[in-house]
C-alpha cells in the first residue's frame, strides 16, 4: 500500500500529467474500414476534439481530505518534536537521546495523576500512535473503485470473509474428492484451537483499517472457527494462523516465590497484600509445621461462618498439607467472605514453593492461583439497584 | 467441534470447552472470554489426568474458584445451588444452617426407619444419606415440559414447550423452596422439609403432585402445541 503522503504527491503530479497528455495529443489521420488493403486513402475522418478530462468529484474530495489530514499530521509531528525537546531540557537530558520511555517517565513525574483509568491519565506519544491512520484513496481519478468489495463499505473486512468462504467451499470439494476415492480425511492432521485464540476485535480493526461492529466481529469468529473445524482444514494452516495469536502464558503463576529461612532453619514464604473484595491479608506459611493456624492472633474460630472456614482449608486440603504447614495471617478491611478469600489466596500463593510443579498446575486449574477481580457492581442512575429497574408505569 | 468429538466422553470437559468459547461468554463478566471455569474437585482432576485431557488446559487461564466452592468431601454443587435458591436477602449463613438442620432431621427419620426394619432386604434399600435423598427428590420432581404464554389472534394461549435439564432442575428446586415457604407457622422449616424430601424421594408428596399437575395441564393444552412454531 502506498502511504498517504506519497500517494498524495504522486496524484498531484499525475493530475498535471493528465492535462499535459491531453493537450499534447497529436491528432493523427485515421482511415475508414472501407479502404483496407488498397492504396486509396479513402475518406478522411474528421479528427475529434478531445475534451480535457477532469478528475472525479470523489477524487477531488479525497484530495482535499488528504491535504487537510497531512497538514494536520505534519503540524502535530512538529509540535511533538518541539515538545519532546522542551521536555528533555526540563529533565536536563540530551534531547537527541530522549526516548519514548524517558518521555513516559518524565510525564509521570511532572504530571502525577491519581486517576484510576490509565486512559484518563496525561500522556505524550507520537501523533501516528494517537490519531488513527486513514485509508489511501480507494478509487482512481475517474472515481472508479480499485477494490471489488468497495460498495460493501468495508472492503477489507468483507474480503477476509470472502476468502474464508471460498476456502471453505474448496475444502468441501477436496473432502468430496477424497471420499470418492474412499479415503477419509486424516484425523491426526486435524487442527485444534488449543493454546491459541482468535485476533481480538481491535486487532482485526487494525488489520483492516475499518471500524467493525460487535455483530460483524462475531460473524468473523464464527466463520473462521468453522474453517478451523473442517476435517481438511490442515490444507490452510497458514491462512488460519494469520488470524490466530498465542494465549498468554501462565509462566508467572508457575514460578514460585522465593523461600526464606527462620533462625532455627524453618522455611517460610510471606505474601503481602493478598486481595479479595476490599480485604487485604498478609500471609506467612512455615513449611515443616504441625498445622497451627493463627488469624489476627486467633485460630480458625476467628471465623464464625463454616463457609469461611472451608475456604481457609481449601488450598490445604487440595494439596494435602493440612498438618504439614503452619500459617500466620493478618487481615484487614472487608467482610467475612472477603477476609477468608484473601487468606485463601495468600495460602495457595505461598504453598507453590512447597509443592511439586504438577500440583501447582492442578491448583491453577482449580482456580486457586487466580486473583479474584470481581467487585461489587455499582448502582446506576435511573435504576433501583445495579440491575433492578424501577416499576414501570405507562402513565 | 473437533474438540468436542475428541473429548465427548466427559461431560464436565464439554461444559468447560463451551464456556471458554467467546460466543458463550457472560455479558458482564470481569474475566476475558477465554478464561475457563475452574475444576476444583480433586476426583474430576484425577480423571482428567488419567485420560491426558489435562494437557489441553496448559495454556488456558482459569477463573478463580468462587467463595462457596471447595474440594472438601462435604461440598456438593447441588446442595450449594439449593442453598442459593432458598436464601432470602443474602442470608446465606442462615440458609445453610436451616438446610443442615433439615439434613439432620432427614438422617434421624431415616435412621429410625432403618433400625426398626428387621427384613435385611428392605433394610438395605433404605437410604440414610440426606444428600442422596435430596438429589433423588429433586430428580423425581423435574418436569419434562412447561407452559409458556403465546399470543395468537389477540388472546394468550398456554403452550406446552420442552425445557432444558438446567431449567427443569431450577423448577424442581424452586417448587421445594415455595413449598417450604407455604408451610404452617407452627411447624419448623427443617421438620417440614425433611418430610417433604423423603416423600418426594419416594415419588409422592406435594412437589411431585405439582409436577404431575403441570404435566396434566400440558396434556390438556396439547392442542395448542403447534403455536410454538406457527
Amino acid at each position: 500500500m502506498m502511504s498517504i503522503t506519497r500517494l498524495f504527491a504522486s496524484l498531484v503530479t499525475k493530475k498535471l500529467n493528465i492535462l499535459k497528455l491531453t493537450s499534447n495529443y497529436v491528432p493523427r489521420c485515421t482511415y475508414g474500414l472501407n479502404n483496407v488493403g488498397s492504396n486509396d486513402p479513402g475518406i478522411e475522418i474528421e479528427e475529434k476534439k478531445i475534451v480535457e478530462e477532469k478528475t472525479s468529484l470523489a477524487m477531488r474530495a479525497y484530495l482535499q481530505r488528504a491535504t487537510l489530514y497531512n497538514n494536520f499530521m505534519e503540524q502535530q509531528t512538529h509540535e511533538f518534536q518541539v515538545g519532546k525537546r522542551h521536555l528533555a531540557n526540563m529533565m536536563g537530558v540530551d534531547p537527541e537521546t530522549f526516548t519514548q520511555k524517558d518521555i513516559n517517565e518524565a510525564i509521570e513525574y511532572l504530571f502525577p495523576s491519581g486517576l484510576y483509568d490509565p486512559k484518563a491519565r496525561p500522556f505524550m506519544k507520537p501523533p501516528s500512535e494517537v490519531f488513527p491512520p486513514k485509508k489511501d484513496a480507494e478509487f482512481d481519478e475517474s472515481g472508479r473503485p480499485f477494490h471489488v468489495f468497495f460498495y460493501t463499505g468495508k472492503p477489507n473486512f468483507y474480503l477476509i470473509l470472502h476468502n474464508i468462504a471460498t476456502k471453505l467451499s474448496e475444502l468441501n470439494k477436496f473432502e468430496d474428492s477424497l471420499r470418492k476415492n474412499n479415503i477419509l480425511p486424516d484425523d491426526n492432521k486435524k487442527l485444534s484451537s488449543i493454546g491459541s485464540q482468535w485476533l481480538s476485535k481491535e486487532d482485526v480493526e487494525k488489520l483492516t483499517v475499518e471500524k467493525l461492529s460487535d455483530y460483524e466481529y462475531k460473524h468473523f469468529t464464527i466463520a473462521i472457527e468453522r474453517l478451523l473445524k473442517h476435517p481438511c482444514s490442515y490444507k490452510y494452516v497458514e491462512f488460519i494462523a494469520q488470524y490466530q495469536k498465542p494465549m498468554i502464558t501462565t509462566k508467572a503463576i508457575m514460578e514460585s516465590s522465593p523461600v526464606e529461612y527462620t533462625k532455627d532453619g524453618k522455611a517460610y514464604v510471606t505474601v503481602k497484600d493478598c486481595p479479595r473484595k476490599s480485604a487485604r491479608a498478609d500471609v506467612t506459611v512455615f513449611y515443616p509445621g504441625t498445622g497451627k493456624l493463627s488469624i489476627n492472633g486467633k485460630g480458625i474460630e476467628f471465623f464464625d461462618d463454616i463457609q469461611a472456614r472451608e475456604q481457609i482449608l481449601f488450598p490445604l486440603l487440595f494439596t494435602d498439607m493440612v498438618e504439614k504447614v503452619d500459617i500466620e495471617a493478618t487481615v484487614r478491611g472487608g467482610g467475612i467472605s472477603g477476609k477468608a478469600g484473601a487468606i485463601r489466596f495468600g495460602i495457595s500463593w505461598s504453598l507453590r514453593s512447597f509443592v511439586e510443579p504438577e500440583t501447582v498446575e492442578r491448583m491453577r486449574i482449580a482456580g486457586l492461583l487466580q486473583k479474584d477481580y470481581r467487585r461489587r457492581e455499582r448502582k446506576k442512575p435511573g435504576q433501583a439497584r445495579a440491575r433492578r429497574k424501577f416499576t414501570w408505569k405507562k402513565r | 467441534m473437533a474438540l468436542l468429538v475428541k473429548y465427548s466422553k466427559f461431560g464436565s470437559c464439554i461444559k468447560h470447552l463451551f464456556q471458554m468459547s467467546p460466543q458463550f461468554a457472560a455479558k458482564y463478566s470481569v474475566y476475558p472470554p477465554h478464561f475457563g471455569e475452574p475444576i476444583y474437585k480433586k476426583q474430576e482432576l484425577d480423571k482428567l489426568l488419567e485420560t491426558g485431557g489435562i494437557e489441553n488446559f496448559k495454556l488456558i487461564p482459569f477463573k478463580a474458584a468462587k467463595s462457596n466452592e471447595t474440594c472438601s468431601i462435604f461440598h456438593d454443587p447441588v446442595v450449594s445451588k439449593f442453598i442459593n435458591y432458598m436464601l432470602i436477602k443474602g442470608q446465606k449463613k442462615l440458609a445453610r444452617q436451616v438446610l443442615e438442620k433439615t439434613f439432620e432431621q432427614i438422617k434421624k427419620i431415616q435412621l429410625a426407619k432403618y433400625n426398626k426394619e428387621t427384613d435385611p432386604e428392605k433394610k438395605s434399600s433404605i437410604i440414610v444419606d440426606p444428600v442422596v435423598i435430596l438429589k433423588k427428590a429433586i430428580t423425581n420432581c423435574k418436569p419434562l415440559l412447561k407452559l409458556t404464554p403465546v399470543k395468537r389472534g389477540g388472546s394468550y394461549y398456554q403452550v406446552p414447550v420442552p425445557i432444558t435439564d438446567k431449567e427443569s432442575t431450577f423448577y424442581a428446586m424452586r417448587w421445594f423452596v415455595h413449598c417450604g415457604r407455604e408451610k404452617d407457622k407452627s411447624v419448623s422449616f427443617a421438620d417440614f422439609m425433611a418430610n417433604e424430601f423423603i416423600q418426594a424421594s419416594n415419588n409422592n408428596g406435594r412437589v411431585v403432585k405439582k409436577k404431575l399437575d403441570l404435566h396434566k395441564q400440558c396434556e390438556s393444552n396439547r392442542a395448542y402445541a403447534h403455536y410454538r412454531w406457527s
